[in-house]
């Protein structure tokens, strides 16, 4: 019998689990976390089970520190008021946003670049394929203290790009409206600056950004090379600084992602 | 002092003209005023401009259905039930729609400007973000930033060098809608309401609004809300139609009372793949059906009782969701 706490190992788990379990360990004990539906809320939940339990967890539609019972599947959903400590609305938790009290935020989107900027409005810039739109994605990432994008990549290479087609959502470097010049994100923020990108978080690897803002990947999927991961970016990726191989799954996490947390089959099928 | 007049759906919907600014109370897929979205549909209006915080299912039913002129938003999809709105994405790719995206504190901040009476708000949400490239000024572009409708501004929004700290901010000009159209649980027989679960931003687009539908699942004694003032969210003066209609939220859910019927929604975003699509389902769900009592007759009760949340919890304790 393996220890709870031990790493699972390569066919034990889904690509799926390592990517919640990825996105989990990005929350420190304490933090503030602002969270989307779906694997975001599946990743808050493993890290106020595991490492983080007294991590806040905030939905955008205005619903703090739920202790939901039920896996919600959007961030209205009645579960995520489930013994909230307050469930108010939008002005509330966008104004806590903009006044800096978040820590952590999860987001995802259809392309990302090299600086972290975030396309989910137009796949190809306004002439292209029409997505959702913004949502909060913009105003999160614009205003958390740190942003931790989750994303899709193995074959996918369109997805992370030199520059986004459409800029959605600011990463490290951003143009200057109405003047046009990219500058780095504090300098057009200015008091409002909080951060930016932390972390993005593929099926391949786990990519930081380095003191220029530009991305490199720092741990690699069990299975992955470094050298598949930059085949699989549009833009020259940044290998050099990668310290191993991604930290599998353990025992624990899978339990909690299965029979605690998503039960049902919702997400973790 | 007025009070509200309850009223039929059709009645009240009646009111609304063709060019008029809409918006909603709810949010995505939630507590969305659906039954007046298909009365809308069936009353053929349009040319509507909708400003909302975020759309969903119901916006892009309108759009479908050819009734919307300009939509202003921050998002527009079926949240896990349907990766995006196809009607808007498809008249978005084919130039058959004007448009205007804005994160969400922005349009959040230009109703609220509009409920507080004041021009504008500030916020520092997106800078540097394509929604606010002068390229992606459509109403600008289509030269309708010319004074000649009272609901678009002289400019989408204003770089400004705020003078207090020096620090460059945007401005968002207030939004101030003809309509609001709000699905709550509970109104008093005086147009006091009270709205049960997340309020969203629906004080604050209802307040923006020059006038006010309310359909409510039911019409409850004033005397009943009044004892707890605290639970409740608008005096009866700030309401001018009340309808008294059970379910009038489906397919999006009410917090305590019911889910939203995420099998309806998927199967609504499937058929809209296609104009041809659409039609049908508008053919088969709102125009094949007299009114939204003959829609809840053709869903059945099985299907809506499958729906009902359990009191205690504010959700279905019984429905199946997942594959285990």
């Amino acid at each position: 019998m393996e220890s709870k706490k031990g790493y699972s190992k390569p066919g034990e788990f889904k690509p799926m689990d390592l990517l919640a379990c990825a996105a989990a360990r990005e929350v420190k004990d304490g933090e503030i976390v602002f969270a989307g539906t779906g694997l975001p809320m599946l990743a808050i939940m493993v890290a106020q089970h595991t490492q983080a339990p007294t991590a806040v967890c905030i939905y955008e539609s205005g619903s703090i520190d739920g202790r939901p019972i039920d896996l919600p599947t959007s961030v209205a959903d009645a579960r995520c008021s489930y013994q909230a400590a307050v469930a108010d609305g939008l002005t509330d938790v966008f104004g806590q946003l903009q006044s800096g009290k978040v820590d952590l935020a999860y987001l995802g989107g259809a392309e990302v670049d090299r600086y972290g900027n975030v396309n989910c409005t137009f796949m190809g810039g306004p002439t292209g394929k029409r997505l959702t739109g913004s949502g909060g994605n913009s105003d999160i990432h614009s205003l958390a203290k740190r942003s931790v994008l989750i994303m899709p990549q193995l074959g996918q290479k369109r997805r992370f790009v030199e520059r986004v087609s459409y800029i959605t959502s600011p990463g490290w470097k951003i143009p200057h409206w109405p003047d046009q010049e990219w500058v780095p994100k504090q300098q057009v923020y200015g008091p409002a600056f909080n951060g930016g990108p932390a972390a993005v978080i593929s099926d391949m690897g786990v990519y930081r950004f380095d003191e220029q803002g530009e991305m490199y990947l720092d741990t690699v999927h069990p299975g992955f090379t470094p050298e598949e991961c930059r085949e699989n970016c549009s833009f020259e990726l940044n290998i050099a600084r990668c310290q191993g191989e991604t930290l599998t799954p353990t025992y624990e996490e899978l339990d909690l992602l299965y029979k605690v947390i998503d039960p049902e089959g919702i997400i973790m099928k | 002092m007025a009070r509200p007049k309850v009223v039929s759906l059709t009645e009240a919907i009646g009111q609304i003209n063709d060019g008029d600014m809409l918006t909603f109370g709810g949010f995505t897929v939630w507590r969305r005023p659906m039954a007046a979205i298909y009365e809308l549909i069936r009353q053929k209006k349009r040319n509507l401009h909708l400003v909302e915080v975020n759309g969903g299912t119901h916006d892009d039913m309108l759009v479908g259905a050819g009734c919307v002129g300009i939509w202003e938003s921050s998002w527009c999809g079926h949240e896990l039930y349907g990766k995006f709105g196809s009607n808007l994405a498809r008249r978005i790719e084919k130039g058959e729609i004007l448009y205007e995206d804005w994160a969400h504190i922005h349009i959040l901040n230009r109703l609220t400007a509009g409920a507080k009476g004041l021009p504008f708000l500030p916020t520092y949400s997106a800078m540097g973000c394509d929604m606010l490239n002068p390229e992606n000024d459509n109403l600008g572009k289509a030269g309708l930033r010319n004074g000649s409708n009272r609901h678009i501004g002289k400019h989408k929004y204003m770089m400004y060098k705020e003078p207090f700290t020096d620090s460059e901010i945007i401005l968002v000009p207030a939004a101030n809608p003809d309509w609001c159209i709000t699905h709550v649980q509970m109104a008093g027989n005086e147009g006091t309401v009270r709205v049960e679960g997340l309020k969203f931003s629906d004080q604050e687009v209802i307040k923006a609004s020059k006038h006010n539908i309310i359909i409510t699942e039911q019409i409850v004694p004033e005397e009943y809300l009044r004892r707890e003032p605290t639970r409740n969210m608008l005096p009866g003066y700030l309401v001018d139609y009340i309808v008294e209609l059970p379910w009038g939220a489906h397919p999006t859910g009410l917090y305590g009372v019911h889910e939203p019927d995420g099998e309806f929604i998927s199967s609504f975003f499937k058929a809209t793949r296609t104009q041809e699509g659409f039609d049908q389902w508008a053919e088969e769900w709102i125009f094949g059906v007299k009114d939204f009592q003959e829609y809840l007759n053709k869903l059945g009760i099985n299907r809506l009782e499958s729906l009902r949340a359990n009191p205690a919890l504010g959700y279905s304790s019984t429905m199946k969701r997942g594959s285990r």
